[in-house]
């Protein structure tokens, strides 16, 4: 199937920047430079793209914020965090695209007119960062950042920066804080960064998948963007397989694709020549949804509709002889392990769903304990300063609906109907 | 909570028992102490005022000034304290 990002297949090796340039790279930039940078923000609108970083925000909208605020200089940062368990894209975008992803940040540096950009990479790919800094170097040298790009009166600088290895190190305005030399704890918000990011200036947060789109869709334009996906969820997402399939990778396809063709087709179905018995579309944080659900369009509105979400595309199977409430489990003690802590509300929030999984595990506190999941989460219902806690909710809940007989088998018994 | 062992143990209170919590999601009003199973929480504690705090526990009336915390949060952690699971 043909990809915007990978038009073939994802590369073996590094694509150079002689290859890119002849397969169009850079020509978006050269076009770019001699448009008002306005224009572009509205290519990026009407081609729909939305963010791809789990929230799905529309991009154009969040350019055109950031360069309508008041304040100077502007930033972008490339946000290449990544720490979803068993998400890839990023890395594997970085590592074999460099120059893709690289216009793309420089593309949307000139549409909010930023003086300067930050390539924020998670510190444990040092595969990725060497390869980034080597293409840098080259795109340099070709003057395609810097000062007066490509002759005209822009001028861009740009740095990589090291993200710590921890879950909320990803989220946007903890990112911001990681480049202002601070720990990675996220921002109250508002202020959001476009008003006031880096450094209290406007500042666009980018995902790297977000910004591999760019280029293409400067290059050929909104209207053939639109030729892929879905009306409300337009382009491509890569979706991350892991070993819960025969072909665990990185997928390039049309939103809307059904979710049976990501997993049959690309992964070669679920390993062992089991059953499904429950899907996760956007591990760890969507809600599980059941077997027959496979057909689902993977679209934001199809996915929301079916109960769950598609958040950075990381499908995860649960096999028909694997237990829910082991699933959940892991999943609680995750958030609470990577709640940063800085907020009352979600230390205690998190810890506490931890501890609850674990006595459910262990056959304790019979039905009373079930019926304090659902309290706890609507109590701590729109507190935080960012979303993680909210994160453990939808597991949970739909785990408590879908699968109510694993959670009486480890409370009635004290044993995992899996064993 | 030293000091409060202390007071305790000078009042002859051999029925309290004196244990510490992780959280109970209100850090940013603490220190924090929960009587339980009375379910009476006096937030932002001195050490000035243990005594008040430990006259409570011998029989003393309620030490209206230190019970601060929202009534939701209090329902919700008396609920989990009830159920066992904190």
């Amino acid at each position: 199937m043909e990809g915007i990002l990978f038009p073939h297949a994802v590369p073996e090796a590094r694509e150079g920047l002689e290859e890119y340039r002849v397969r169009g790279g850079y020509q978006a930039l050269t076009n770019a430079v001699e448009s008002r940078p306005e224009e572009i923000i509205k290519i990026i609108s009407d081609a729909g793209l939305r963010g791809r970083g789990g929230a799905g925000f529309p991009t154009g909208k969040k350019w055109q914020l950031t360069s309508e605020a008041p304040g100077e200089p502007r930033y972008l940062v490339l946000n290449g965090g990544e720490d979803e368990p068993g998400s890839k894209k990023d890395r594997v975008l970085l590592e074999t695209l460099p120059h893709l992803v690289i216009e793309g940040t420089i593309l949307g540096a000139y549409a909010i007119r930023a003086a300067k950009a930050y390539l924020y990479i998670n510190a444990r790919y040092d595969t990725a960062i060497q390869t980034v800094n080597d293409a840098l170097a080259e795109a340099k040298s070709a003057g395609y950042w810097g000062d007066r790009v490509l002759g005209s009166a822009f001028n861009l600088d740009i740095e990589v920066v090291a993200a710590p290895h921890n879950y909320v190190a990803g989220e946007d305005t903890a990112a911001l804080d990681v480049i202002e030399g601070k720990k990675p704890w996220p921002r109250q918000k508002p202020p959001f960064p476009v008003t006031a990011g880096l450094f209290g200036k406007p500042t666009v947060v980018n995902n790297v998948e977000t910004l591999a789109n760019i280029a293409p869709i400067v290059l050929k334009g909104a209207e053939w963007y639109r030729k892929f996906g879905t009306a409300e969820s337009s382009g491509t997402m890569i979706f991350s397989l892991n070993d819960d399939v025969n072909r665990p990778g990185v997928y390039e396809l049309p939103f809307g694709t059904p979710l049976r063709y990501l997993i049959e087709e690309c992964g070669g179905g679920i390993k062992g020549g089991k059953k499904i018995k429950a899907i996760m579309p956007a591990a760890p944080s969507s809600a599980f949804l059941p077997a027959d659900k496979i057909d689902t369009p993977l679209d934001h509105n199809s996915m929301r509709e079916a109960g769950s979400a598609l958040g950075c595309g990381v499908v995860r199977l649960v096999a028909e002889d694997c237990c829910i409430v082991e699933e959940v489990l892991r999943i609680a003690e995750f958030f609470s392990e990577e709640s940063c802590g800085q907020c009352p509300a979600c230390r205690m929030e998190t810890s506490t769903l931890a501890m609850m999984m674990k006595k459910v595990q262990a056959g304790q506190g019979g039905q009373p304990i079930l019926e304090q999941f659902g309290k706890i989460l609507a109590f701590n219902k729109g507190k935080g300063f960012c979303n993680l806690i909210a994160m453990p909710g939808p597991p949970i809940e739909s785990a408590l609906k879908l699968f109510p007989e694993d959670f009486e088998a480890h409370l009635s018994t004290g044993k995992c109907p899996a064993n | 909570m030293v000091e409060l062992e202390k007071r305790v143990a000078a009042k002859g209170l051999t029925d309290v028992e004196i244990k510490p919590y992780m959280c109970f999601g209100a850090c940013q009003e603490g220190p924090n102490i929960v009587l339980y199973p009375e379910k009476n929480w006096y937030a932002k504690v001195k050490v000035e005022d243990l005594d008040e705090i430990t006259e409570h526990l011998a029989g003393g009336p309620h030490v209206q000034r230190l019970d601060t915390i929202d009534s939701s949060l209090k329902e919700l952690i008396y609920q989990l304290l009830d159920t066992g699971v904190i």
